[in-house]
């Protein structure tokens, strides 16, 4: 063990020294207060918060993987050429424990740079607030829909059950003759399929949609200062003249009308909101309006007064308050963390066996493929079936190997929509690209390092 | 520090390394079955010409490199095993040091590795610095260092765990004279605590002077091996050495040699050079005269006249930790700690290192006078070191004595 420590300290200190440290420290010391003063975003103070903490985590992020791809692959490929490793391995000290302690040390440096910058970012998100001279409501929009950590549950469509429509419109058409030829069977039922969504997903003028919520658990459901949010995007089947669509919500336990006027307990609230098309919205209601046994519905009405067309709400979804700012921060940054110590278990594992330029171009391949990875998968998923064989023999396992930072891993779009990473998920991933992936590797490179005659001079 | 399990600190059967090419064809036949033995307690000379493979030999011992064929044992064992790898103390044929640490945090570093407790490790650094003549320039990165300064830190950083064998590839290479001579007093003083060197090196004096046995290596194969005295003693001829004699003495000698049926060859002796080196760099520093810069490079011997607590024990003694005469001054805890650790050796030898030349060298100028109490201690102390180079080299030409000895060949291994 204290040779571990030993060797990791000795890490920490070349890594402190190297120039590309310092330059990453002063970059992100000058770069994050100036980011805070100069980015506006849209002009709204939450635009500003969402744009500044974006763009700094991104940039914290990026800066702090490079420097982690560049010390890993450095430290160990440089003992290893400038023959420092000779009086190292020959003391007591065994080659994992040397490896293990190169990867502490970047740990460590990790931790302590980001521990710093995320700080340092954080401190600059809480004070813009303060120094920036915003209206009231902006403020009350700001706290609400970013200085929180909020789960949102989204509808799910039905999908058996439009299948089953569009199965059964299929055999109408068929015994009536009027399917195309020219048309294959899967092609007709994705076009059924899409045409029978869209009259579920519909409401036409004169209509109501209703969407039930059930076990909506919030803390402090009494607390008139407790909201709950409603999120949705408007489409249409005709474009409005103005692009925009005059919507009538309401929200509570609807079970009670049914029940009768007379039994009303919990309030219901209505909302008249008018709004363009194709953008994201959001209101909120008190949480009071959730009923007892965690029931709330959420109903839609498209009133022929106000509009002339079906509208169709989309991506519907109930945002509610789950835990503070600063905590879901702190899981964000270390999303971050199990990044970088990713990135440190490639690198040392790689110049176990690779010169520090093929393994530093190695592991920045490995890192933008990351970026993209969730992109990549998709890609390569809805290829042919000849070179689909050849994806998933090869390539599959490949990319599987490969870490994951988009997408749903990317702290980013959490932070900014005020949402919140929860714990199981943030320990899954921290589970699986450490405890999985990053073990395989590391284990790998140690029993290479293990067998290398590390006085061994390539030809 | 002996192990009783077995009798060789190195041993290698049969030990062959082939360096292939590309292709896995046979390319450098760097080692070729080598049987190394070396006692426990000895100093062994290594010696071969560039390429000989010694540092490939060393290499394997060490597991930095694998053999192609054949084995090798460190006191009977694997180096792998840390039990055995914590016993060994290297210095490869480069000073392989961090550059971006300090001298201090180098041996810092390298103790923690050894597990050495804060307490011992912070002396320990303390008097290795002061004794490779390094203590003001412990907070200076290596990266500044010289080469000989550097191989002093490398030294050290050998000797921080208190090895039982010492692996040393070209130690002395880039170091000056004095420091050449304080390092071969060195060796002497820790094989008599026990320990057992294993010496690589061409330049010859140096193992000439120290070695106990010496081996000659050319081409990966063992050309010769065998105790100094025996490889070295020419069996035919005397040689005599005396103090100034008259014209008739020596027309008397020369009567009686030439009545023996023998040649005689007369002549007056020469010093060696390294001899005459250290004598006029100690009446220059006797005689205060001014030096630019190389202070530092000559601080070497700094380290047991700096101090005159030092310079009653012996600084080898505080490092294993056994005191033949206790220093008043000398730290109980440490003492206690670093006790446990290795037996105490010989109680009754007093140290032999060379103080009053040391002393006469390293004395600085600038050099604050000593309190008086402890320069009251220091003076009785000079008459009694017993071995003082000063003298040696004198005796040599001191009238009166006679010492009739066996010459000595004088090796010439690079024609081996």
């Amino acid at each position: 063990m204290h040779s571990i420590w030993a060797v990791a300290r000795n890490t920490l200190a070349q890594a402190l020294r190297m120039k590309i440290a310092a330059v990453v420290i002063l970059l992100l010391l000058i770069l994050l207060p100036l980011m805070s003063m100069v980015m506006d975003g849209d002009g709204t103070l939450l635009g500003k918060l969402q744009t500044f903490t974006s763009y700094g985590l991104g940039l914290i992020s990026l800066l702090l993987c490079i420097l982690t791809i560049a010390i890993s692959t450095y430290t160990l490929s440089n003992d290893l050429k400038c023959k420092y490793i000779f009086l190292v391995v020959t003391k007591p000290i065994r080659r994992f424990e040397l490896i293990l302690g190169k990867l502490l040390g970047i740990i460590l440096l990790d931790i302590l740079l980001l521990g710093i910058f995320s700080a340092i970012l954080y401190g600059c998100t809480r004070l813009i607030p303060k120094i920036t001279d915003a209206p009231e409501s902006q403020k009350f929009q700001a706290n609400a829909e970013f200085f929180t950590s909020r789960i949102g549950i989204k509808t799910e469509l039905a999908k058996d059950l439009i299948n089953n429509r569009a199965r059964q419109r299929y055999n109408e058409l068929k015994s009536s003759n009027q399917i195309p030829e020219d048309m294959s069977y899967a092609r007709i039922m994705s076009e059924l399929y899409v045409q029978e969504a869209m009259k579920v997903k519909r409401v036409d003028p004169g209509q109501t949609k209703e969407w039930d919520f059930e076990d909506v658990r919030v803390k402090n459901a009494d607390d008139p200062n407790t909201f709950i949010f409603v999120r949705y995007k408007y489409q249409t089947a005709a474009p409005p003249p103005d692009e925009k669509v005059y919507g009538l919500w309401q929200v509570g336990d609807l079970r009670q009308f049914k029940a009768g006027a007379a039994k009303i307990k919990t309030p219901v609230y209505n909302v008249e909101r008018d709004e363009v098309i194709r953008v994201t919205h959001e209101f909120a209601v008190p949480a009071n309006a959730i009923a007892e046994d965690g029931y709330i519905g959420i109903s839609f009405f498209n009133s022929t007064a106000l509009n002339q067309t079906a509208i169709i709400p989309e991506e519907l979804e109930l945002l509610y308050q789950t835990g503070n700012f600063t905590a879901n921060y702190f899981r964000a940054v270390l999303m971050i963390l199990v990044r970088l110590v990713f990135l440190a278990v490639i690198g040392i594992s790689l110049t176990t066996w690779l010169s520090f330029p093929v393994a530093v171009l190695v592991c920045i391949t490995i890192f933008f493929v990351g970026l993209t990875n969730t992109f990549i998968l998709d890609a390569i998923g809805g290829v042919g079936a000849t070179a689909g064989m050849i994806y998933s023999i090869l390539l599959k396992p490949l990319l599987w190997l490969l870490p994951q930072f988009d997408g749903v891993y990317n702290p980013n779009g959490y932070i900014v929509a005020g949402r919140t990473i929860q714990w199981t998920f943030l320990a899954t991933t921290a589970l699986f690209t450490l405890l999985v992936k990053g073990l395989l590797m590391l284990l790998a490179g140690m029993l290479i390092f293990r067998r290398r005659e590390v006085a061994r001079v390539a030809a | 520090m002996v192990t009783t399990e077995n009798q060789y600190a190195i041993e290698t059967i049969s030990l062959t390394k082939i360096f292939p090419d590309w292709w896995g064809r046979a390319k450098v036949i760097a080692v070729e079955d080598l049987n190394l033995q070396v006692l426990q307690n000895e100093i062994y000379g290594f010696l071969g010409p560039n390429g000989s493979g010694k540092t490939t030999t060393i290499k394997m011992l060490l597991n930095l490199l694998h053999p192609t064929k054949g084995a090798s044992f460190v006191f009977g064992g694997s180096v792998d095993s840390p039990a055995i790898s914590g016993r060994i103390g290297y210095l490869p044929e480069e000073s392989y040091l961090y550059r971006y640490l300090t001298a201090r945090e180098t041996l810092d570093f390298y103790g923690r590795i050894f597990g050495l407790p804060a307490d011992i490790r912070k002396a320990r650094i303390e008097t290795l610095l002061e004794m490779v003549g390094l203590s003001g320039m412990g907070n200076r990165q290596i990266a500044t260092f010289s080469k000989g300064m550097a191989r002093r830190i490398g030294l050290a950083q050998a000797l921080i765990n208190d090895p039982d064998l010492l692996i040393l590839d070209e130690p002395t290479s880039g170091m000056d004279p004095m420091g050449t001579r304080q390092i071969k007093d060195l060796f002497v003083e820790l094989a008599r605590r026990g320990k057992t060197i294993l010496l690589c090196s061409h330049l010859l004096a140096d193992v000439e002077d120290v070695c106990d046995r010496i081996g000659i290596l050319y081409g990966g194969r063992m050309q010769v091996e065998g105790t100094v005295r025996q490889l070295l003693q020419q069996k035919d001829e005397m040689q005599m050495r005396t103090g100034q004699l008259s014209g008739r003495a020596l027309e008397q000698i020369k009567r009686i040699v030439s009545s023996e049926g023998s040649p005689i060859d007369i002549e007056k002796p020469m010093d060696k050079l390294e001899s005459f080196f250290i004598k006029v760099v100690a009446k220059a520093r006797q005689e205060k005269q001014r030096t630019s810069g190389v202070e530092a490079g000559t601080g070497i011997s700094g380290f047991l006249a700096e101090k005159p607590v030092v310079q009653h024990e012996n600084i080898l003694d505080k490092l294993v930790g056994a005191h033949p005469q206790k220093g008043p001054e000398e730290p109980e805890k440490s003492d206690r700690v670093e006790a446990t650790k290795s037996p105490p050796v010989s109680q009754t030898q007093p140290p032999e290192a060379d103080y009053g030349l040391l002393q006469q060298l390293t004395r600085q100028k600038t050099e604050a006078p000593l309190p008086s109490t402890e320069t009251v201690q220091k003076e009785p102390e000079k008459p009694s070191v017993k071995k003082d180079i000063l003298d040696d080299l004198i005796r040599k030409k001191s009238s009166g004595s006679t010492e009739i000895t066996q010459p000595e060949k004088k090796e010439d291994t690079e024609n081996a």
